[in-house]
């Protein structure tokens, strides 16, 4: 017994310090930049990317902050555009995984298929623009950013049926059955509250690919007050790979002075990031929530 | 916003139908342009939308005129006063009504492709790059027997001589950009150091000069590369043009090799030749040396950038006319010296890399180039599509310098396109940054036209046939030029290699394609 | 008469479920199934001015430029390599580090230690590849400038060696995604029943018994499930990963160069919708038998675990 309690401790001291390990080296090379952000630009190039660099400056956000109400207001759409997706997203896909998770669905194999089917094929950004942009007239409308590619995942569906089917006891949904409850109540009622993990989860991936997500903006939008705020950093940093791929020699005369410097793209990415950063833990603690709550029921 | 997107469909389908229905398109004319896709398109937009902006079309023709932009995009509103200015001038000269469709450079190929392949209005596009895709792929309008009556403004600017560069098989497809296009290698240099050493600057009359100068500068300034390369390309392979190469209308920045070389008509490998193995060479030489910025095949600074940082005394850089050196000052925060390291050389490449052409499926293109014409001619149009409002974004200082407004720059005004001025219209028309040298219009102008050409000045290469070879040399051509031309690898065992490896990709394919297309072109 | 009864209880239940079904169905329609059918222009020569529809057909010509190369061979090995090795040390490290996390439970730490994993995921490739460029510049590195200089050794041209590169972006696709991928394990292992677990130990398991014995066998559907999506993209690779890391490097082509990226070199100039299109379809055709074939196994194995 005493041997065991040892071997719980041991295990626990060692995830302790193999995660704390692990951390570090994550956030380190984040570091790095965050503080090439702060350099002087002069420094940064002459003596190299330090944690510790010989001159601190905010020259880099002094220069973002002079864009500050195109940032918040790409803030906006991207808070909207991410809350609205993933909820419409949660609510498509749970609904979906339910009836493939059940075993007395008699096509549940057939559309199982059909969902995983979408994952391998497309038929390229051509037909889904026409699509979205001439049938369904979405081009420069907030709908273009939440609509197209995202607001269902084949992924995201097995994931929830994967769940339903292992972790939901039949016996559970058979007991409701038997007291009369409809689907939809036993789906409401026994189904949701038992998903909590999952459905944190796949929030969380939902969430992030929209906040992440840059290539509708780039198809749909050309409005800028539309823009997204991956879209405001792709096109910033775009440009300059553009540039500097050579495409353009020839075409340039003069006005090269615009363009961002190395810490003031350094700037923009921390900037892209802080936000995620910052809305992380109240994600986490839902999670963490979500996780125990499974675990007690179920 | 959403009714005002209803109502752009709404116009771009009525004059889809007005077009078909009147059945006098030019299109049927042109030969290759089919006016087939006008019914496809017709069925597509639904009669609600037809129906709902009927009204606002009829007095004038609408253009989408889209153009290639490094700045900010500009809001709508900013953007829609700069539009309503413009009308109020074309409304009257050519009753037209024009929308300013700007994209941002990385993006703008693809985007003009997406538009034309779902069918949405887009009339008029610049091709950066190479034009001849866009002519394979039939995206451009053959306005052979347009231009002339509806543009002559923008010929007569441009030459007659340079529309030359922009046909195939006879037919006309674009009008070239009309800015400096004799672009010439220079050597920007930090003054104060050459100062310092006493460097005879004057004595450098070549690349090859540069060693005696650079060991100086080596000695005495350990602690910077005599050299930077970076972000911006292989700049070097640009003084090759002093053996007169023709890159016979392949990319500018990374030129496939099939080149012509001084008087020859017989294409050859450039990567094969003796003058490139010469310059490679003396890469590597200094490379080793530690002449040479050891990141310059893959740094993301920006020569400038590495300049201003003190890290190193000098970069080559391509430029018409004496603005660079001006700018290369403001941007590396030392004065700067330049030198020529080649003359100019002109090809096909040197104008048609930068052209406006009329979409293929331009409904009125009569009234595209009438457009286009006045980018050309009229400096009150040219100058609202690069620099804006008046006083909201910009402020004249003299007749022909401008600044941006007291407290604004290039990324808080709210319109401006001030990197589009090489690409948009006529260069000459525009204003210029307060500061340009007055003499650089006139130079620029001058080299346009007096530069030496090559013999086959006009010539355009279909690349269509050897599609397959062009990914496969493309790659080659990535893998490897980098490193050489920076001196990274060692031409010794990596040349003999580069060329193997481009001889297996289909480079013999591609040289004999193009002298079959260029004898026939010469025997016309 | 009970066996009809019960067909039209069942006939009826079906119903229902195609009601759950139904946005999703009309949803995956639009979106995917019939933009699907644009797969059409890999085999059309594309003519803006006659339409992508009334462009003329080509037939197989638009595949030719993926294997009339030397690099076919290159391009496919690498993309099938990489993706293996990303699929077995993606799965490994994830769990492990699940495991791990369920372990210090609601610990203030275990939530620190989270969010740590998981930032590299926020992060977009073009911003990773700053900070390895950050780290692997020749002249500003931190490698080269604050690592290899003071410890008195030559600088290395990181960028200009393939062999280190086999490693690095090993090393960097599990620095970005094994945090992320672990979530999807945290669910399962938080899901698992503690009585199980209390059930374990009180027959006297230790930690790693329980883990060999009651988690991973737990985790096996989640496993198989992860394992045969990833396999259906096994011919696609991250093209930030592999084109922007590495910072488009030449000399590094021989171990970095995949189909997408290959595809993205090649037709960056061309602009030729048509080749990227086929490009695209073949890519997906040997996904999509490849996922046939180990689903038919997982359904020989373990019918209950396959994907459909």
């Amino acid at each position: 017994m005493n041997r065991k309690i040892n071997s719980e401790k041991a295990f626990h001291r060692f995830a302790f310090v193999v995660l704390l390990i692990f951390a570090v080296i994550c956030i380190l090379p984040i570091l790095l930049i965050v503080i090439a952000s702060f350099t002087d630009e002069h420094v940064l190039l002459a003596e190299g990317y330090r944690f510790l660099p010989a001159q601190m400056s905010t020259m880099a956000y002094n220069y973002l902050w002079k864009q500050s109400d195109m940032m918040v207001r790409a803030y906006g759409v991207s808070i909207l555009v991410t809350a609205a997706g993933t909820i419409l997203s949660i609510i498509l896909s749970t609904l979906f995984a339910y009836p493939l998770s059940r075993k007395d669905f008699k096509y549940r194999n057939f559309f199982s298929f059909f969902v995983f089917f979408t994952m391998l094929f497309s038929g390229g950004i051509v037909p889904s623009y026409m699509m979205w942009s001439r049938f369904f007239h979405m081009k420069d409308t907030i709908w273009a950013l939440v609509v197209p590619t995202y607001l269902m995942s084949a992924f995201n569906v097995l994931l929830i049926r994967n769940f339903y089917s292992n972790n939901v006891p039949d016996a559970l949904v058979e007991a409701a059955r038997i007291d009369g409850a409809s689907e939809f109540t036993i789906f409401g009622r026994v189904m949701l509250p038992l998903s909590v993990p999952v459905i944190a989860t796949v929030a969380l991936f939902t969430g992030l690919s929209y906040w992440n997500d840059w290539i509708n903006g780039l198809y749909y939008i050309n409005d800028p007050a539309l823009y997204s705020i991956q879209n405001l950093l792709i096109r910033l940093m775009n440009n300059i790979q553009y540039l500097n791929s050579g495409a353009a020699a020839g075409a340039l005369s003069g006005g090269m002075t615009a363009l961002p410097s190395a810490s003031v793209r350094m700037a923009i990415a921390v900037i892209g990031v802080i936000p995620v950063v910052l809305a992380y833990p109240f994600l986490q603690k839902y999670l963490i929530r979500g996780t125990v709550i499974g675990a007690v029921k179920g | 916003m959403k009714r005002k997107s209803l109502l752009t469909i709404g116009m771009a389908a009525v004059l889809m139908l007005s077009a078909a229905g009147c059945g006098k398109n030019p299109a049927d004319t042109a030969g290759e342009q089919p006016a087939g896709n006008a019914k496809k398109t017709e069925s597509t937009d639904n009669a609600e939308d037809t129906g709902s902006s009927g009204d606002v079309q009829g007095e004038y023709t609408k253009i989408v005129y889209s153009y290639w932009t490094m700045d900010r995009i500009p809001d709508e509103d900013a953007r829609e006063s700069v539009e309503e200015a413009i009308n109020e001038i074309t409304r009257e000269k050519i009753g037209v009504e024009v929308e300013l469709m700007p994209l941002a450079a990385s993006e703008q190929a693809q985007k003009v492709s997406l538009a034309m392949a779902s069918g949405e209005q887009l009339d008029i596009f610049n091709t950066v790059g190479d034009l001849n895709t866009y002519i394979a792929n039939n995206q451009v309008y053959d306005i052979t027997d347009l231009v002339h009556e509806y543009a002559q403004g923008a010929v007569d600017q441009v030459s007659e001589e340079f529309l030359k560069t922009t046909m195939k098989d006879g037919k006309i497809y674009a009008i070239p950009a009309d800015k400096g296009i004799a672009l010439a290698a220079n050597l920007y240099y930090r003054k104060d150091i050459a100062e310092e050493l006493k460097l005879d600057m004057d004595s450098v009359k070549g690349i090859e000069d540069l060693t005696p100068i650079y060991e100086k500068v080596a000695q005495a300034h350990p602690e910077m590369s005599a050299l930077a390369g970076g972000a911006g390309g292989l700049e070097m392979i640009h003084t090759l043009k002093d053996f007169e190469v023709d890159y016979l209308t392949d990319s500018w920045s990374k030129p496939m090799g099939a080149v012509l070389m001084g008087d020859s008509m017989t294409v050859e490998n450039l990567y094969a030749s003796e003058e490139f193995k010469g310059r490679v060479e003396l890469m590597r030489d200094w490379y080793q040396k530690g002449y040479i910025l050891k990141d310059s095949a893959t740094t993301t600074a920006s020569c400038q950038e590495t300049v201003a940082a003190g890290k190193a005394f000098s970069f080559i850089g391509n430029q018409a006319g004496n603005y660079g050196v001006q700018e290369a000052s403001s941007m590396c925060g030392y004065e700067m010296g330049y030198i020529r390291l080649s003359q100019p050389y002109l090809d096909t490449t040197s104008v048609n890399s930068v052209t406006w052409a009329v979409s293929s499926q331009c409904k009125t293109p009569e009234k595209a180039l009438e457009f286009l014409n006045l980018t050309y001619t009229d400096a009150d149009v040219v100058n609202l599509i690069v620099f804006g409002l008046e006083n909201r974004d910009y402020v004249k200082v003299s007749d022909r310098e401008m600044v941006f407004p007291e407290g604004l720059d290039a990324n808080t005004v709210p319109y401006t396109a001030q990197f589009s001025c090489g690409v948009v219209g006529s260069q000459f028309k525009q204003l210029v940054h307060e500061g340009t040298p007055e003499d650089n219009n006139d130079l620029m102008y001058k080299e346009n036209h007096e530069s030496k050409i090559s013999p086959a000045f006009g010539f355009t290469f279909d690349s269509t046939p050897v599609k397959t070879e062009y990914t496969a040399v493309t790659n080659v051509i990535n893998q490897y030029l980098p490193g050489l031309v920076w001196g990274s690898i060692d031409p010794a065992t990596e040349l003999p290699k580069f060329l193997d490896a481009l001889k297996e990709a289909g480079m013999d394919e591609i040289i004999a394609a193009k002298q079959e297309q260029l004898d026939a072109w010469a025997a016309q | 008469m009970t066996s009809s009864v019960q067909k039209k209880r069942a006939r009826k239940k079906n119903i229902t479920y195609m009601l759950f079904l139904l946005p999703g169905l009309v949803y995956l329609v639009i979106n995917n199934y019939i933009p699907m059918m644009g797969v059409f222009i890999a085999f059309k020569n594309i003519d803006y001015a006659k339409g992508i529809f009334k462009s003329d057909w080509i037939g197989l010509q638009n595949f030719r430029f993926l294997f009339k190369t030397r690099d076919a061979l290159i391009m496919t090995r690498n993309t099938l390599l990489y993706n293996l090795v990303f699929i077995v040390a993606g799965t490994v490290f994830a769990i492990f580090v699940a495991i791990l996390l369920c372990e210090l439970g609601e610990k203030l730490s275990a939530r620190i230690f989270q969010s740590a994993l998981i930032l590299p995921y926020l992060l977009s490739w073009v911003i990773i590849s700053y900070i390895v460029f950050a780290f692997l510049s020749s002249d500003t590195g931190y490698l080269n400038k604050a690592v290899l200089e003071p410890a008195g050794k030559s600088f290395v041209n990181w960028y200009g060696e393939p062999f280190y590169w086999i490693f690095i972006l090993i090393f960097v696709f599990l620095w970005k995604s094994t945090g992320y991928q672990s979530i999807v394990y945290m669910a399962n292992i938080a899901g698992i029943d503690s009585s199980i677990k209390e059930a374990a130990r009180i027959d006297g398991a230790n930690k790693l018994q329980e883990i060999r014995y009651v988690v991973l066998p737990l985790l096996k559907p989640t496993v198989v499930v992860m394992t045969l999506m990833a396999i259906g993209r096994i011919f696609y690779s991250d093209f930030g990963l592999f084109f922007q890391v590495p910072m488009d490097s030449g000399a590094l082509y021989p171990v970095t160069q995949t189909v997408d990226t290959y595809v993205y070199r090649g037709l960056m100039k061309l602009n030729d919708i048509g080749m990227a299109s086929a490009a695209g379809l073949y890519q997906s055709v040997v996904g999509f038998v490849l996922v046939l074939l180990s689903n038919l196994a997982v359904k020989r194995a373990d019918p209950d675990n396959a994907l459909f």
